[in-house]
């Protein structure tokens, strides 16, 4: 703490460093104590002196053999750069334009009898392979997910929507990472409000480390401090393309697997890629289940607390003799009873997702079964809570978006405290502190509880439901997409 | 204190907003006590009468939408009467604003003491409920005008909870008359006084008008609105007859939760705890506008109309509001028996501006074109 204020911060001139004219010299010095970084000498048939500079680790060896080694030892031109193909040669490149190259993955390639530099793009594209989503498992439908490879990603959108309306603006954001982010979406459907806002935010991220689409969708976030999410992150192309197709705007970040998707409200988030899949009967019922799941691990807890504590009369006879049966030995209030519970089953649920895959099977099975049982037999839970609760734990999984699941957790903690004090009155007061909150929240500038309130009725039909496709004629009205209609041709 | 936009105006709510909003405001506290006020069977005609002649209102509100000083807000009043008057005006609406808040949370406060919490000092009941208002209008009032179709989709259903009662086996078409009054007397004037100011409210969304988008047909929102309102009075006064017969009816201070209070479903007996929660949203929503509009008045009246809202402001006025209420509840509310004199007041002054607003501005607007 002493040394606060010693350090000193290093401030170069903006125009001084993107000034600095290039020498063989600057740049050897730049390259100082990198054990990967490349100065070769090579010698052309005509006698002369090629310079190659690059870094090893990033670039594709098998390429830089094939397109600057071989025809460099073939050529017989005069001018030795002509015989590279794909070759740059910028009127001037200053220091940090070649820099900037190098670390992109480029070869710089310096003629020292014409005293010229250029540069070549020998990016190594090579990483994982196209797998099938984890996080967004479907049973029908397509099984690809995006990679930590931009340019695949785009690409796998590209297969699914190959129109030239679909554009994309690229971007570099984070001054250490000089990560790449690509905005995409169709000209002529989306709204060009949503774009403006979109770009001016991404230009406005002003932070050194952006190693993840989450990050930068912290710093686009319309609001800070709250639990909702107000970026969709996805890892399926489809769910992008879709996102697209009615006029949302999709975000890829060069290195993370997760894809952008705004602006989006609070239903959204129940939104699972199989409702489009399934008969739309089913996928009604299906999503309807999800929000009663969600409502159901947010209230059941606190309810039973709730009720335990100020309104045994609301309890019908049969049941609270059960209740009290099963509570007469515990030696903790209702409300600490279902706190540390909880705090177990969180505990839990977080263990079984850090570690592998079969040891978390195994913590499942001993956390559900081994702890609950001897929590019960122990006296510090009853049965009836323990079924709560683990009722509650599986609802909370039917979320489709972990992060609104992780959300979930933190309200029922607050709904908790306030059952425990107010009873069912502090539920609804919390429930209702919720809704305002989520009424004042934005994605984008667009109200995240549309198109419930601002009301649009037409949306209604894939909001609660989701109703047959034939029926949905119109993009959703809460979009103001700029080509309204779905149909190509006018029935 | 940092500066705070609650006046800020991003966007322009349809006539869907305005029938949402008109029908909630005219149910508030005055709902819940109504059956006790009417007691005679033939009050469903005035009910339908009284509702009848509120469309006169609405309809004199509506034109007062569709001028071309509605949009104008503050500017529009100053235009049509000057702003002396306008101050005038502010003033004497905060006296109207604030019995209506209080009305409306002593209310809703003592029926929480009644059914769920008897044991509970009723201030911090006040405070709680004060305290989720001053967020809600923090908010800025677009948010809170926004709200109102969730305060709708929570509440509005709850009316299908009384529909079990015109079927019970108790209930019988004999409970219904007589249709026709066999003596006027000054108790029935009274009760067409109450119906008449258990409709107002919709006078106060003058003020909310540059918010609306007047382009819409705003005439028949309302009357949406209203016809709403005059079928859901009805429909809880014919089954509160049902349920208690026209001579118990008098003897309950809060008829309509004690009607619910006998319903149950096999997992909650006591339904009526549900009800007066849910009934909470109802409550903050109009209770929020109430502030903004309080905070309003209370900037015109000192001459500050055109400066920036402030945090310390608004938290000024909302304090302000909680002391006023926690004191009435001490004085007034908590000692009154069979003579509520806020209550009484409230009566009147809803009659009074439900009568004179709408009047006062349609007058107002015809005398400007004429000249």
């Amino acid at each position: 703490m002493f040394w606060k204020g010693t350090s000193t911060s290093v401030r170069i001139s903006t125009e001084q460093a993107q000034h600095t004219p290039i020498t063989l010299e600057v740049i050897r010095e730049r390259l100082g104590n990198m054990e990967d970084a490349e100065i070769i000498e090579h010698q052309t048939p005509n006698v002369s002196t090629i310079i190659l500079v690059y870094i090893r680790t990033l670039i594709d060896n098998e390429r830089l053999n094939e397109s600057v080694i071989q025809p460099l030892r073939n050529c017989s031109n005069e001018n030795q750069l002509e015989c590279i193909s794909a070759t740059n040669i910028p009127g001037t490149l200053t220091v940090e334009e070649a820099e900037k190259q190098l670390m992109l993955g480029s070869i710089l390639i310096f003629d020292t009898d014409e005293n010229q530099w250029c540069s070549v793009n020998l990016k190594d594209s090579s990483g994982r392979a196209i797998e099938t989503s984890e996080t967004e498992t479907i049973l029908y439908g397509a099984k690809d997910s995006f990679t930590e490879n931009i340019e695949q990603n785009i690409a796998l959108i590209r297969r699914r929507l190959p129109i030239t309306t679909l554009k994309t603006e690229k971007f570099t954001v984070g001054s250490l990472t000089e990560t790449n982010v690509v905005l995409m979406y169709i000209e002529g459907i989306t709204n060009t409000k949503f774009i403006t806002i979109a770009r001016e935010k991404i230009k406005n991220v002003n932070f050194d480390q952006i190693l993840d689409s989450s990050q930068l969708a912290a710093f686009m976030e319309d609001h800070t401090h709250t639990v909702f999410p107000q970026f969709q992150q996805t890892d399926r192309p489809d769910v992008c393309a879709f996102a697209l197709g009615v006029g949302k705007l999709v975000i890829l970040v060069d290195n993370t697997p997760f894809a952008l998707n705004a602006p989006i409200t609070f239903f959204h988030l129940f939104q699972s890629p199989e409702d489009y899949i399934n008969r739309w009967i089913v996928a009604s019922f299906l999503r309807i289940i999800r929000y009663l799941s969600f409502m159901f691990s947010l209230l059941m807890i606190p309810l039973y607390v709730a009720l335990t504590t100020h309104h045994y009369q609301m309890i019908p006879l049969q049941i609270l003799f059960v209740l009290v049966d099963t509570r007469s030995q515990l030696p903790l209030s209702p409300f600490w009873e279902s706190l540390i519970m909880l705090v177990t089953i969180e505990i839990i649920k977080e263990a079984s997702l850090r570690m592998p895959t079969k040891s978390g099977q195994t913590l499942g099975v001993i956390g559900g079964i081994v702890v609950g049982q001897a929590a019960v037999e122990a006296g510090f839970a009853s049965q009836v809570l323990i079924v709560l609760v683990g009722i509650s734990a599986i609802a909370s999984f039917l979320v489709p978006n972990y992060l609104m699941s992780k959300a979930n957790t933190l309200i029922q903690f607050i709904l908790l405290i306030l059952a425990s004090y107010l009873g069912v009155m502090g539920i609804f007061m919390g429930i209702l502190l919720l809704f305002v909150h989520m009424n004042a929240l934005t994605s984008l500038k667009q109200p995240y509880l549309v198109p419930v309130t601002p009301f649009y009725g037409k949306d209604w039909l894939d909001l609660f439901i989701r109703g047959p496709l034939q029926w949905m004629k119109t993009r959703p009205e809460a979009l103001h997409p700029l080509q309204k209609w779905r149909y190509s041709r006018r029935r | 204190m940092t500066e705070l936009s609650l006046f800020e105006k991003t966007s322009s709510y349809d006539g869907v907003y305005m029938t949402l909003m008109v029908n909630r405001i005219q149910m508030l506290y005055f709902a819940i006590i109504m059956p006790v006020f009417l007691i005679y069977p033939y009050m469903i005609w005035m009910i339908i009468i009284v509702g009848g002649l509120s469309q006169v209102s609405i309809f004199m509100l509506s034109k007062w939408f569709t001028s071309k000083y509605a949009s104008k807000g503050y500017e529009g009043f100053v235009d049509l009467f000057g702003e002396r008057m306008v101050r005038l005006l502010s003033f004497i609406g905060i006296g109207f604003i604030l019995l209506k808040v209080t009305v409306i949370t002593l209310g809703y406060v003592e029926v929480v003491q009644h059914f769920i919490f008897p044991a509970v000092n009723t201030n911090w009941m006040i405070l709680f409920i004060l305290l989720i208002c001053w967020y809600v209008a923090s908010l800025g009032m677009n948010s809170t005008i926004r709200f109102i179709v969730i305060a709708f989709l929570f509440t509005a259903p709850m009316l299908l909870l009384l529909l079990k009662f015109p079927f019970q086996p108790f209930a019988t078409i004999h409970d219904l008359f007589p249709l026709i009054p066999y003596e006027w007397t000054m108790k029935s004037w009274k009760s067409v006084l109450f119906i008449w100011s258990a409709l107002s409210g919709p006078e106060y969304l003058v003020l909310l008008a540059p918010w609306f988008n007047t382009r819409e047909k705003i005439l028949k929102y309302m009357t949406i609105g209203n016809t709403f309102t005059v079928f859901e009075y009805l429909f809880i006064f014919i089954a509160s007859l049902f349920f208690f017969g026209s001579h118990y009816l008098g003897e309950n201070k809060l008829p309509v939760v004690e009607m619910i209070r006998y319903l149950n479903f096999p997992v909650f007996e006591r339904i009526d705890i549900i009800f007066i929660s849910v009934y909470l949203f109802h409550f903050v929503f109009a209770i929020s506008i109430f502030l903004l509009l309080f905070y309003g008045a209370i900037r015109i009246t000192l001459k500050k109309s055109k400066v920036q809202t402030t945090r310390l402001g608004f938290a000024l006025c909302c304090s302000t509001i909680i002391l006023c209420l926690m004191i009435l509840n001490e004085m007034l509310w908590k000692k009154a028996t069979n003579q509520n004199i806020l209550l009484e007041l409230a009566i009147w002054a809803g009659a009074l501006t439900y009568l004179f607003v709408p009047l006062f501005l349609f007058l107002s607007l015809k005398r400007k074109v004429r000249d």
